[in-house]
């Protein structure tokens, strides 16, 4: 399942659907958004996205590990709009029947996105006072 | 000339100053030529040639891609998702 959704993302909605009888174990791995980044204060992130090109670049990652991997399951979320410091901003996760192609699978999919689906963030100073 | 439908993202949007627009591409119709059709409206986007890259109906292409009448384009900036 991958998706680009301006909902929270819900891990536990996510790990429900990730699980079958053939998956021995599950990784995933969970982006937040961090309260600085190069030296300065980070209050809150707009992500924005090409959405139907970020999509069908998730598509393709979904592929590319089903190709590489015995993985049971794929997920790949990104959430866009104002994200405040804490929140979940991405979910990689695969679900295969042992613990080595999941970990790979699900490091595969969270660098892939970083380097090629179409997302771009904008960080905001906190709000003194 | 060929008209393509350009979307923009991230900081070239904020440069542009709009989500999309119609762009007429001369001869010989690459990517290049689109580029230099808005680079010659938005000057400011030429230091950020190099660090774009071009996506043709929602796949990544080389500059060099000829494009039809009616493409949707993108100049995306450097990504920054995760």
């Amino acid at each position: 399942m991958v998706a680009v959704t301006s909902d929270p993302i819900n891990v536990d909605l996510i790990l429900r659907d990730l699980g079958t009888a053939r998956t021995g174990g599950i990784d995933i791995f969970i982006g937040t958004v961090r309260d600085t980044n190069e030296g300065k204060s980070v209050g809150s992130i707009e992500y924005t996205a090409y959405v139907p090109m970020a999509e069908e670049q998730m598509r393709r990652i979904e592929s590319e590990i089903r190709v590489r991997w015995p993985v049971e399951n794929v997920t790949i979320v990104h959430r866009i709009g104002l994200l405040r410091v804490g929140e979940i901003s991405v979910v990689t996760a695969a679900g295969a029947p042992h613990r080595a192609e999941a970990f790979e699978a699900c490091r595969y999919a969270i660098e892939r996105v970083k380097a090629d689906v179409p997302i771009w963030k904008k960080e905001f100073a906190p709000l003194v006072g | 000339m060929r008209n393509v439908t350009a979307l923009f993202f991230g900081p070239v949007r904020e440069l542009v100053g709009a989500g999309s627009m119609t762009l007429a591409v001369d001869p010989p119709f690459t990517g290049d030529a689109a580029f230099e059709a808005l680079a010659a409206r938005f000057p400011a986007l030429r230091p950020w040639r190099g660090s774009l890259r071009l996506a043709v109906n929602r796949e990544y292409v080389p500059f060099e891609r000829v494009l039809d009448a009616g493409d949707e384009i993108s100049f995306l900036p450097p990504v920054s998702g995760g």
